[in-house]
């Protein structure tokens, strides 16, 4: 049964990568399958409907939550033009020294990776960002690899995301907030080091471009007729993270702070519930694709946890999983790949099915499958070509998504190494 | 056709424009320049541009290569500092030499001239690859980023060196007209969308 269960993943895995179906789909579909391999009735207590469909749809709904509202502070981001004043600034300051506007962008990058992630993010951080490398000299896949980096910095600070291991793995806050501290020392060496490196190898690059005139001025857009957001505002994308790194608020009154912050800091009282509603319906539409993977995944979830699916996968998983530290280390940096291109290891994918798999059926303790599941993010979220932040930034850039992984996935494998041994040293 | 690639449709229609104009219109589409005065930008173009034909001229220290996939990357040249390097797209560089006999400007650029200025104008940003000549370029714009008192630190302007090193090619090649209207003509000939970054 465990080996029909396998090579019903192994389908799922073929008709992402093949993208025959959309990761959500596939999923769904997938996780019913699994239920009926594994012998779950139609209805009733651990059922395919009642289960896997109606308890596994909310299961995440607080990682949603989290989700609309770091989307929320998002759009008032670039709404009040925080993002694109600290970009504009770094430039000003640093432009005649490229590094120091990469490093400048890196940090932005990374503070608005704190708040919201994937391809949002990407466009906060990078819609200003990019071209503003590119134009000081910074060589286009460096400049693209320099936004996803910083992204990476900030996503161990990502609120929604510690929502989401919080949830799925059935772990406490303080718990997903202690690993990912260790994490992101490994995360920031290795994204200076990217432009540090990187600037050196490539030194930076001109052109004489044929797009370079533009016919006519674009007329403004609402954001740029109101001119730069003041010094004070800039500081919002700091606010939730102190609340919850520093006061150890929780996840969504520290979202719900920013917000607030950046309202009163940019907006006269009497705009307020206009751009607080207008950002608030534009945060749905960014969190609509993510919200729709949270659904599937939390009903694979629901599904891998059945009590006839843990039975039928844990002999198998048990042979193959080593429970060796260094062997454990070694085996899952060498696969570090296949969380790329929707892989198997891919956490916001199957990834996450196996890692409920290897909780329920206790082959590893929850927080070592942490361990492992956001070293395996820190790999997808900058180098994955079917990511959709790492195809926005590479097509904006104008370079082509592999690229952009070939320069940096050595840097965020390493970044994936430190955490798996993180990991193995302190829980395994 | 949209309407961006409409309006340039015909390359002739850039000959009427103003060299200012387009140098205004290079800054006004860089990006942090989003919003700001168009007399503040025509100020720092002028600038930039005096900057640039002031320069001194000299010999092009960085290696030559040719290629030929210009139109495919919309590009006529491009300079790499690791290593030295100028990279000339000699399909672009014919193209624009054709267009320049259709459009009658034989006058403002002489035969072999694109190449020439396609040179200098790389050569211009191997120029300002040295520390000196940006903080005299910043000096001339004198664009503040931040004032505390009788501190001040001069900001860096995106997109004046692109009009400086144009403005070097301009003088250094003896041309009638500024290579941003070739610029924009040879976008208009190829069909080259609107700035997008």
């Amino acid at each position: 049964m465990g080996v029909v269960i396998l090579l019903v993943m192994a389908a799922g895995v073929a008709a992402m990568l093949t993208r025959k179906l959309p990761t959500a789909f596939a999923l769904v579909i997938l996780a019913v399958v699994i239920a009926f391999v594994a012998g779950a009735p139609l209805t009733g207590e651990n059922s395919v409907i009642d289960t896997v469909l109606q308890e596994g749809a909310p299961a995440l709904a607080a990682t949603m939550i989290a989700i609309v509202l770091g989307s929320w502070l998002g759009k008032l981001l670039e709404e009040t033009g925080v993002a694109a004043t600290l970009v504009r600034k770094i430039v000003e300051f640093g432009g005649d020294r490229p590094v120091v506007v990469a490093l400048g962008v890196l940090a932005v990058s990374a503070l608005v990776g704190t708040v919201t992630g994937s391809a949002p993010a990407a466009m906060l951080a990078g819609l200003i960002g990019i071209p503003a490398m590119i134009a000081v000299g910074i060589p286009k896949v460096t400049a693209a690899g320099t936004i996803l980096m910083g992204i990476a910095v900030g996503i161990p600070f990502e609120l929604p995301l510690w929502q989401f291991f919080s949830t799925a793995l059935e772990l406490p806050v303080p718990t997903v907030r202690g690993f990912m501290v260790k994490l992101f020392p490994f995360a920031l060496v290795a994204a200076v080091l990217y432009v540090f490196v990187e600037s050196r190898r490539r030194g930076v690059e001109h052109t004489w471009s044929l797009k370079s005139v533009a016919d006519k001025p674009r007329s403004p857009s609402r954001r740029q007729r109101l001119g730069d957001a003041p010094w004070y505002a800039l500081l919002t994308p700091a606010v939730p993270l102190i609340l919850a790194l520093g006061f150890e608020l929780a996840i969504i009154p520290s979202l719900l702070a920013g917000v607030l912050y950046a309202l009163v800091t940019t907006t006269r009282p009497r705009e307020m519930n206009k751009r607080l509603l207008r950002t608030l319906y534009g945060g749905f539409e960014v969190a609509a694709p993510p919200i729709a993977l949270f659904i599937a995944i939390g009903i694979l979830l629901a599904a891998v946890k059945l009590p006839g699916a843990v039975e039928a996968l844990e002999p198998l998983v048990k042979a193959v999983s080593p429970q060796n530290a260094v062997l454990f280390v070694g085996v899952f940096t060498l696969l570090v790949p296949l969380c790329l291109y929707r892989g198997p290891l891919n956490v916001f994918g199957l990834g996450a099915g196996i890692a409920g798999v290897l909780i329920s059926a206790g082959i590893y303790p929850a927080a070592v499958v942490l361990g492992m599941a956001t070293s395996y993010n820190q790999v997808f979220g900058v180098a994955d070509p079917t990511s959709t932040q790492t195809v926005w930034a590479a097509q904006y850039a104008g370079v082509s998504p592999q690229q952009v992984m070939v320069r940096t996935l050595p840097y965020v494998w390493a970044v994936a190494l430190g955490g798996l041994c993180v990991a193995a040293a302190t829980y395994l | 056709m949209n309407r961006a690639l409409a309006a340039t449709a015909d390359p002739a229609t850039h000959q009427a424009t103003d060299d200012l104009d387009l140098a205004v219109r290079l800054l006004a589409g860089t990006p942090t320049h989003e919003g700001r005065d168009p007399a503040l930008l025509r100020r720092w173009a002028e600038t930039a541009d005096a900057f640039g034909a002031a320069l001194e001229p000299g010999p092009c220290r960085a290696r030559i290569v040719e290629r030929d996939d210009g139109l495919e990357e919309l590009l006529l040249a491009r300079y790499t500092s690791r290593p030295a390097t100028v990279e000339i797209y000699v399909d672009t560089v014919d193209r624009a030499e054709k267009l320049i006999d259709e459009l009658g400007w034989r006058s403002w650029y002489p035969v072999g001239s694109v190449r020439g200025a396609a040179l200098a104008h790389e050569t211009a940003h191997e120029h300002f690859h040295h520390k000196e000549t940006r903080t005299a370029l910043k000096e001339a714009i004198g664009h503040t980023a931040l004032r505390l008192g009788r501190l001040r630190v001069l900001a860096h302007v995106a997109g004046a060196e692109e009009i400086a090193a144009h403005a070097y090619a301009r003088t250094v090649c003896g041309l009638g007209r500024s290579p941003l209207l070739l610029t924009a003509a040879l976008a208009a000939a190829v069909g080259a969308p609107r700035r997008e970054n």
